[in-house]
């Protein structure tokens, strides 16, 4: 669940920076986002349960969560 | 971790059901009743049982209210950790002045946002509320609690647990596992489509349960799917505060482009300006809609910077007739009354969000809609009920021959949770219409009085299922599921007994005026009362019919 929540996160800070940056209104940006996100949450959720191996579901979720939470500040960085 | 998905999603479906299924209980069953919120404050608050009113005359009415109103001392008291220094006691510059009715509000909520003074972060306010009569102007004492829209409503998506947050995330979580336990039932029931139509009360209990559960699941998938769904992304902003945090600059840049593109003043100028006449700015608002095709009537009326040269007023239609909440925003300068901007039509995303969330939160006036939202949400509550007793059923004769207490706690936890729940509302319905209208000193407020009432209410009927559960750890039913739906059945009946005692508004007085609000209420809870009866009868036939299973008996096992 934590590591759902944080690959959501980047999914969402991602996903936000991005489409704002490629010239989307922000609140639209915002709430496309926010409902794709609760929609990546709930897959990724569900895999957790039932993938075969564990290690590999944190390497994605924290790795994946991590690295894209981490573009979304350099792409803010570039326009702020 | 498991053999195959189906296991996997059995487990998950299971045990999180299970935990998360009382805190669903709750949201689905004051969701359900929230539907029909203001119909409900208009019994607990007999002054304001009149007809719903348009939005009054703002120069008239709302002003001179606006201007006397100060917040709480509970909630100024709140912005303790919030200043540096000592808490100002009297506020005098409001950022805003909103007023937002519907259709269905015979009275009128105020609210007036105050900048704080030495507060440690610029944008922090607190509020004032009012309501108000709009046909005069007088407001309602504070200490009237609107048991639907202040009380049962949050109870829905927050469980009024405030401190932190914590009841929302707590309601949060339980929406997402929802989700999860709509997906993986489905994963896990091979025969989707036939269980539509399948339920066999005649079989033994155990199949009917999972029957019934299966039935109410699948009969509105659609439906609990999509409230959970949408119920998240309503308070996104509090699950997932990314703009507020870690794109909060990237939030900031795009308020400033967005004031200067709009013309609507992001600050105050600092310098003190008059009022126009916003009564002219609703008529020119009103005008401008009808030439769209769209005339209507005002639902949400705001003032910001109010009194500041900055100042502008925001008028937006209410949206009765549309899903989205309210929409074709007008905006005027506060100080001459001229047009600043008139809201473009929604983009897409913009439309679909506003569907979203305007589906969930049903603001139009649709009454058949309406009470098809109560079903699906009452429908919600038998699927998880059954799903609890399915999971005591199936659990409770093999505990009973290890000596295990396992599926006696999670029965009383569930009486608690359907008929506990349920003894609980009714308790603070009575209890409004027996306290006293003040309660003398030394007392609680009366709102706060009402609230007790309501969680101690519960805490009983907690108390009664457990000392009533022993049976259980013995394979047998528990009785206090009869006993709290005998409870209930009276309970209900007193309800309608105290309103016509207390008010003089009796069924054949509400119906033959056509008053529904009250009407509604008093009908809902007799047949409430009629159902719990006749489960009480049922559950009295169910007792003498089950044969005793002794602990140290090798019958058969049943799994």
């Amino acid at each position: 669940m934590l590591g759902g929540y944080v690959f959501t996160w980047g999914g969402i800070a991602l996903g936000v920076a991005g489409l704002f940056a490629a010239g989307m209104e922000f609140h639209d940006a915002e709430h496309l986002c926010n409902i794709l996100g609760f929609l990546v949450f709930l897959v990724v959720f569900l895999w957790a349960f039932a993938a075969r191996s564990m290690p590999r579901v944190w390497l994605v979720l924290l790795g994946g969560g991590g690295l894209m939470t981490a573009s979304a500040s350099l792409i803010q960085h570039m326009l702020v | 971790m498991f053999q195959n998905l189906r296991l996997s999603m059995a487990w998950l479906h299971t045990w999180f059901g299970l935990v998360l299924g009382f805190v669903l209980m709750i949201v689905f069953f004051f969701g359900a009743l929230s539907v029909f919120d203001r119909e409900i404050d208009r019994w607990a608050i007999p002054s304001s049982r009149f007809e719903a009113q348009p939005m009054p005359s703002f120069d008239q009415v709302l002003k001179p209210v606006f201007e006397t109103m100060q917040p709480s001392a509970e909630r100024i008291d709140q912005l303790r950790n919030k200043v540096n220094g000592p808490v100002p006691t009297h506020f005098t510059t409001p950022s805003v002045w909103g007023a937002y009715t519907t259709h269905r509000d015979p009275v009128l909520g105020l609210f007036v946002g105050y900048e704080v003074p030495n507060a440690k972060e610029h944008d922090t306010r607190v509020f004032a509320l009012r309501t108000i009569d709009p046909r005069s102007g007088a407001s309602l004492p504070d200490d009237r609690l609107k048991i639907g829209s202040s009380f049962f409503y949050p109870m829905h998506y927050s469980l009024t647990f405030y401190w932190k947050n914590v009841g929302y995330w707590i309601v949060g979580l339980a929406a997402l596992i929802m989700l999860a336990a709509l997906v993986s039932g489905v994963i896990m029931h091979r025969k989707l489509f036939r269980e539509l139509f399948t339920f066999r009360p005649n079989k033994n209990k155990q199949r009917s349960l999972l029957d019934l559960h299966n039935l109410t699941g699948v009969v509105a998938l659609p439906f609990h799917f999509f409230f959970a769904f949408t119920g998240l992304v309503i308070f996104a902003g509090i699950y997932f505060p990314i703009t507020h945090t870690q794109l909060e600059p990237l939030h900031e840049l795009h308020e400033r482009l967005d004031a200067e593109e709009t013309g609507l003043p992001h600050d105050r100028a600092g310098v003190a300006a008059p009022m126009a006449s916003v009564d002219a700015m609703v008529v020119e608002a009103q005008r401008r809609w009808a030439e769209k095709g769209m005339a209507g009537e005002v639902g949400f009326l705001a003032m910001r910077h109010v009194g500041d040269a900055n100042g502008y007023v925001s008028i937006y239609r209410a949206g009765t007739d549309r899903i989205a909440l309210t929409g074709e925003g007008i905006h005027f300068k506060a100080f001459t009354g001229e047009l600043l901007r008139e809201d473009p039509p929604s983009s897409a995303v913009d439309s679909v969000n506003e569907f979203l969330t305007g589906l969930h939160l049903q603001h139009f006036r649709h009454w058949l809609l309406r009470w098809l939202y109560v079903l699906g949400g009452l429908m919600g509550c038998v699927c998880i009920a059954t799903g609890f007793l399915f999971f005591v059923e199936k659990r409770k004769r093999q505990h009973a021959k290890q000596g295990s207490q396992g599926a006696r706690v999670v029965d009383a936890l569930a009486v608690t949770t359907v008929t506990g729940m349920v003894v609980a509302t009714l308790g603070i319905l009575i209890a409004n219409r027996l306290l006293p209208d003040s309660m003398g000193a030394g007392w609680p407020e009366r709102q706060a009085m009402e609230r007790y009432i309501f969680w101690g209410a519960w805490a009983l009927a907690m108390v009664h299922a457990f000392l009533r559960s022993a049976p259980v750890a013995q394979g047998r039913l528990n009785p206090a599921w009869r006993e709290q739906c005998l409870a209930v059945a009276g309970l209900a009946v007193v309800a309608v007994l105290l309103n016509w005692a207390t008010t003089g508004d009796h069924l054949l007085r509400t119906l033959s005026a056509g008053y529904w609000p009250v009407a509604g209420v008093d009908l809902f809870m007799l047949a409430g009362a009629m159902v719990a009866l006749f489960a009480a009868r049922k559950l009295k036939q169910r007792a003498q019919r089950a044969p005793v299973l002794r602990p140290e008996s090798s019958g058969p096992a049943h799994a």
